[in-house]
């Protein structure tokens, strides 16, 4: 008794996705914003070091990084380059340590884009960019070059994200490769991203620093120095509609709804480092726009991936 | 005691041929239980060039299942908390025998053969003191329940026979109720452990998780030709402080072994299971981070391949098995992974190698 039963002829059709229009429209120019948006930073940083001066710019590529953040294949998945840039949640605030441990000893290494790229990547990245703008070292010296490096090493790694990804593109519009072997792998990876996107916008950027009525967490808002929370909840918002839209070929009213009201409530939100989860009244602001995230998971899995014959991993879901 | 508790030594002199083998039942080299199209699920006979050699039914869906060294029998767990477990006739399907959980036990989902077939080992639990057995069953007496042993620790889960005829048993540390389902009753003070028992069943070694990740629960478990063990976790403390989740066990204790910088991460704190390849090579799955990592144990290096809702791992005689709950089987040796076959099934948690469980 031999049974050999090709793939594509038990699984329903999936013309319900638009990879094409997710690489172009999407992915592409999203990395080709981030890449410029960080070689101008460390443009800006080379010229004046001083947090004035580079703030404005550390805000524009944290801007770029968030409309590609949720794509998580690609470039971005080789030698933790996407921790390099992003390095949250961090509850052992290894960012602190990271950046210490370089000014403990003034390492020589902040003159060395090449030998850079070996510290912690905790020290590597936007988060520690951050760190060092809003709370700088006291060596205004060392402080100037770590800042011009961690600059560097951004722009070096969007840039390299940038040039890389249309190879990698190229094996999503041509399966039938080692990494996806037909489109429904294709369809399946741009799915995950969006599902596990929704659920870090729930789990981590929303539910960490709401913590619990009773032990809300301020402190673990992502970037509450910066006072860039919100913000970063909005435009993960953002990316992640406009992923969907270019994404699902048929209508999907009820996720539309439901990224429609996020996004309203999380514009219409007046708490910037997300301070307010310790406030009942604005705390309820918060809660709110993470129950309509919970409604558009929902929604995303019925009008999304029901259709295209993605449901949640039959082990993922249920291990032991 | 000791004569009472000779199941484990080498009982093999003893040991009847069972009148039938595998080759009987199409010469499988492997068993995973899958979820069929209609919803059904059965016990596959998978080939190490992915072709299927049977299919049984099962009642339920199941979790692992312990394959007899020699004759066609397997031992279906149903998923945990369940209180029987089946000993199919591969050749068509029929229960030979019905393994009931003694009052006030219930398995884990996973068992264990001697090296000669002659008696079975299951993961229970004590429910009302919640402290974790071994239950021992005898094949030729139809699989009486004939003793019990302690686990040494609480939540034993995966049970695997060792090189020299004893047996490593993974106790998770997590204490459940079966009126609480899954629910975790114990994750501050849990503790656990890998525990080694002898050819006599007694404790040989106990190998701690260290306090510092006491909520690195230990589950999933693997054994190669020195005895070294490797210990698959599943982290309980905060999802974004994932600790190592591999572990290899042996002259030294748990040796945990970090990988590249945020793949505990990527692998959200869940090991699916492990499996040895050769003395060197141990496969690992995280089927919620889709991901299938080959850890070379003499370099430290990883290869790590994206493979979605991965789970069951096994060695085979070209390297590795893996399969995923969309119904594929995959060769693993070296670099590269190759898809032997795509079912129109979901494998389930666990790939087993006839002859090693």
């Amino acid at each position: 008794m031999r049974f050999v039963f090709a793939l594509a002829a038990c699984l329903p059709s999936f013309a319900f996705a638009d990879a094409q229009a997710v690489i172009d429209q999407h992915i592409t120019p999203g990395y080709a914003k981030f890449a410029e948006t960080a070689s101008q930073l460390a443009e800006t940083a080379r010229n004046d070091c001083g947090p004035e001066a580079v703030l404005p710019a550390y805000h524009d590529t944290f801007d770029a990084w968030l409309g590609v953040s949720h794509i998580t294949f690609g470039p971005v998945e080789k030698d933790g380059r996407g921790f390099a840039i992003s390095f949250w949640p961090d509850p052992k605030d290894r960012v602190a340590k990271g950046i210490g441990r370089l000014v403990s000893v003034q390492d020589p290494v902040v003159n060395d884009p090449e030998a850079f790229a070996s510290v912690s990547v905790a020290a590597q990245g936007l988060n520690a960019l951050e760190r060092l703008l809003i709370e700088p070292p006291e060596d205004a010296d060392y402080a100037c070059a770590l800042v011009q490096a961690v600059s560097t090493a951004l722009a070096r790694n969007a840039a390299t994200l940038n040039q890389e990804w249309p190879e990698y593109a190229a094996l999503m519009v041509s399966p039938g490769n080692a990494r996806f072997q037909s489109a429904e792998e294709v369809d399946r990876a741009i799915y995950t991203a969006l599902s596990t996107g929704l659920e870090f916008l729930y789990d981590a950027r929303l539910g960490r620093p709401l913590g619990t009525f009773d032990r809300p967490r301020p402190r673990r808002a992502e970037t509450y120095r910066s006072a860039r929370a919100q913000r970063n909840v909005v435009l993960n918002l953002a990316a992640l509609q406009d992923l969907t839209m270019h994404f699902a070929d048929t209508e999907t009213p009820e996720t539309m709804l439901h990224f429609e009201t996020a996004l309203t409530r999380a514009e219409a939100l007046d708490d910037p480092d997300f301070s307010g989860v310790a406030n009942p009244g604005k705390r309820i602001k918060i809660e709110s726009i993470q129950s309509t995230v919970r409604e558009l998971r929902i929604a995303v899995d019925a009008e999304i991936g029901a259709p295209m014959g993605i449901s949640a991993g039959f082990n993922a879901l249920d291990g032991d | 005691m000791q004569s009472r508790r000779g199941f484990l030594r080498g009982a093999l002199a003893t040991a009847a041929l069972p009148a039938t083998s595998w080759a009987s039942v199409g010469n499988p080299s492997h068993l995973s239980a899958a979820q069929d199209p209609s919803g059904d699920y059965a016990l596959y006979g998978l080939r190490e060039d992915g072709t299927r050699a049977f299919r049984v039914s099962l009642p339920q869906r199941g979790h692992a299942a312990a394959a007899h060294p020699s004759a066609p029998e397997a031992v279906a767990f149903a998923r945990r908390p369940g209180t029987f477990a089946l000993v199919l006739d591969c050749s068509d399907g029929h229960v030979q025998h019905r393994l009931d959980a003694p009052e006030g036990h219930h398995f884990y989902g996973h068992g264990a053969f001697s090296a000669d077939g002659a008696f079975l080992f299951t993961t229970e639990n004590h429910v009302a003191t919640g402290r974790g057995i071994v239950g021992v069953w005898d094949r030729a007496s139809g699989y009486a329940r004939i003793d019990q042993i302690s686990s040494h620790g609480i939540g034993p889960h995966e049970i695997i026979r060792m090189p020299d005829g004893g047996l490593a048993v993974a106790n998770g540390g997590i204490r459940t109720h079966p009126d609480t389902g899954r629910q975790k009753l114990n994750l501050e003070t849990m503790r656990p452990n890998l525990a080694i028992l002898d050819r006599n069943g007694r404790l040989s070694d106990l190998a701690d998780v260290p306090g510092e990740l006491h909520m690195n629960s230990l589950r999933h478990i693997s054994v190669q030709a020195q005895g070294r063990v490797a210990c698959g976790f599943q982290w309980q403390g905060d999802p974004f402080d994932t600790p190592a989740l591999l572990a290899i066990y042996g002259a030294q204790g748990l040796e945990f072994i970090e990988f590249e910088e945020g793949l505990s991460q990527r692998m959200k704190g869940y090991i699916g299971s492990v499996g040895w390849l050769d003395t060197r090579q141990v496969l690992v799955s995280s089927p919620r981070g889709g991901l299938l990592i080959n850890y070379d144990s003499m370099t430290g290096a990883s290869v790590i391949s994206r493979l979605d809702d991965v789970c069951g791992v096994a060695a085979s005689t070209t390297g590795g098995l893996a399969t995923d709950g969309l119904g594929r089987l995959h060769a693993v040796s070296g670099k590269q992974n190759v898809t032997l076959a795509s079912y129109p099934l979901a494998f389930d948690n666990h790939l087993i190698r006839i002859g090693t469980a």
